[in-house]
Parts: C-alpha cells; structure tokens; sequence
C-alpha cells in the first residue's frame, strides 16, 4: 500500500511537476522524465484513437424502414448509407471515449486523470493498491487550492510551490 | 465478456496475425456479421471495413496499437527495472491485455472493460495453439512476413473456439 510517485503533465505534453513519494521505481534523469511526460501524452491520445469502433444495426434494405432503431442516426433514409453517416458506436456508447486511465506491470499501477483543461495527473502505486480515486481527487484539491490559487504561478509552467509540495507530502503521509 | 480484437506481433515488429470479432447488432438476429472476419487469411473482405472504420484501415490500427504497446512496455521497464512486465491497460470504453513471449512476440488482445485478466488466456494461446499449430508446423517458415505460416486452418479454427468456448 505505497504511492510511489506523482507526475503532473500540462495540456500541451511537457512535465510540470515530478516528485517521489516512496521508493520502489527507479530513479530516471530529469531529462528521462520529460521524454517519458511526452511519450505518454502522445499515448495517450493513441489509445483514444484506438477505441474499437462496433458497427451500428444499419437497418437493411429488405426491412420495413419504420423499424428504426433509436440509436441510428437516421441510416435508414437511403438503403446505401453515406460514408458520411454514422455507422458505429463505442462499447460504452453515451459517453465520449477517453484515453488510457489505468495501466498495471507487474511492478506498479499507473493511474491517469484528466481534468477538463487537459491537465494529466499520473500516480503511480503499489499494483494492490485500492481506493486510488479518492487519493486523485485530494491531489487534484491541493493542486487547485496550492497552485491553481498561487498569484505567483505562471500557467503551463514547471510548478515551483512550497506550500503544495508541503501539503501533498504532509497529506499522504498521514494517510499511509 | 467480448473480445474485440486479437494481435500478433512478431520480433520485427511486424503485425503477423489480426482478427476482428465484430459483435453481433442486438436488433437484427442471426445475420452475417455474427460470424467473425479475419483479415489475415481473407484480405478482400467487404463487409467490414464498410462497417467498421472508414477513415482509418485495420493495417493502420495494427501500427497504432503496436506503437502503443511498444511505448508502455519500454515505460514500464524503466521504471519498474529490467524485469518489470507491462500487463494491461483500460480505458473507459476498452481494455488492452498483453503478453510477451522470450523471444519477443507479443500477443495482444482488446477486450471490454468488464474482463479479468487475460494475460493466462493469452499465455494459453500461446502455449497450446501458437507453438502447437504454426511453431511446431513443419511447412511453416520460422519467420512468418505478412502473417504466412500463421493464417493456417488449425491455428484459426482453434483460436475461434477459444475465444467463442473459453472466454465467453
């Protein structure tokens, strides 16, 4: 039951915060944590694009056009549909596809939250960890109240606060 | 469960097995599209690149999702050491499982969210159909470009039943 790490990754993919938590990674150079902040940005949004796509039941020609399916997007006007047309739906349709938001090793858990803006927040745990959600929102809380309000921080920048770094070490350890 | 896809990559990085399993439209039963397509052995398939992508090809998606599995694997072993093993991932619409062999063929499979961990299944894939059918095949060549020596009807016809038997 360990947090080993805390990545913060800005809307455009550079790493603006990185600190250890806990040892149980391996220590990487400065320079190898802004190759691995790009790296999963960029993943990121692949695995988004990867999203199997299920076709929709296009109505056929042979069938009645009144059985329209309520999910279709009106294919059944023309017995050929457009390429244009929406022909397919994601598993979990309703809700727009995110990318990657958890991934396990054998080693660790990385687990990714997305705010609206784009901001990434990585945090990497022990794989048996449980309950990382709650973990996320108290960060994201320090985030907004220790970064996001100090008059001093240049948005998309490295994030240099004392008062964040205090907090979230102070939070977790009273937590663990 | 569903299984969506199924992938195999070879040391070259190169995509020498993919199949699709294309679930069923709940409103209309028993049409064609339930039986799953394979790509590898019949490339002129219609139907389902007018169902599925239209923009983007399937041989494209095998890049994509090799890329992506490269990227991880290597991230996961910088961090967690030389013997460290990237295991799955999860989105919220799917989950990717993936398993590699010592001799650096990897099999990956995209299942949806609700699965278990398949990184057994995919170790029973390996063990019990791809060594049985395409490794220990005497007409197969041991590298296999464009997925010859793969495509084979015992390697397809088991891995079918697999997925449909085992894994449903």
């Amino acid at each position: 039951m360990s947090v080993f790490s805390l990545i913060i990754i800005n809307k455009a993919g550079g790493l603006v915060y990185q600190r250890e938590f806990q040892p149980g990674l391996r220590k990487l150079s400065t320079n190898d944590y802004l190759v691995l902040a790009g790296t999963f940005h960029g993943v990121h949004a692949i695995t988004r694009s990867i999203t199997p796509k299920l076709p929709l039941p296009v109505t056929a020609p042979a069938t009645t056009p009144t059985t329209s399916t309520p999910n279709a997007v009106s294919p059944s006007a023309t017995s050929t549909p457009a390429p244009s047309t929406v022909t397919h739906s994601f598993p979990n349709p309703g809700i727009p596809a995110t990318g990657l938001e958890t991934m396990e090793t054998d080693k660790f858990r990385l687990t990714c939250f997305q705010t609206l803006t784009g901001t990434k927040f990585l945090l990497f745990t022990d794989p048996t960890m449980t309950n990382i959600d709650v973990i996320m929102k108290k960060i994201y809380e320090l985030y907004a109240d220790f970064v996001m309000k100090n008059p001093f921080y240049q948005l998309e920048m490295p994030v240099r606060c004392e008062s964040f770094d205090r907090n979230l070490t102070g939070w977790l350890r009273g937590r663990a | 469960m569903v299984v969506y896809s199924f992938y195999i990559f070879d040391r070259h990085a190169e995509c020498i097995y993919k199949r699709r399993w294309l679930p069923r439209p709940s409103s209309i039963v028993g049409s064609k599209s339930s039986r799953p397509t394979s790509e590898a052995s019949a490339p002129a398939t219609g139907p389902p690149a007018v169902l599925g992508q239209s923009a983007r090809t399937t041989d494209d998606d095998a890049k994509l999702i090799f890329g992506t599995v490269f990227s991880l694997r290597n991230m996961a072993r910088k961090l967690g050491g030389e013997d460290d093993n990237f295991v799955t991932y999860r989105t919220n619409q799917y989950r990717l499982h993936y398993y590699e062999t010592p001799t650096n063929t990897k099999f990956v499979m995209l299942t949806d969210i609700k699965s278990p961990s398949m990184r057994v299944a995919l170790q029973q894939i390996y063990i019990n159909l791809y060594v049985e059918y395409v490794v220990k095949n005497p007409l197969s060549p041991t590298e296999h470009p464009g997925g010859v020596g793969v495509n084979n009807e015992l390697f397809e016809e088991s891995l079918e039943q697999f997925v449909t038997r085992v894994l449903s």
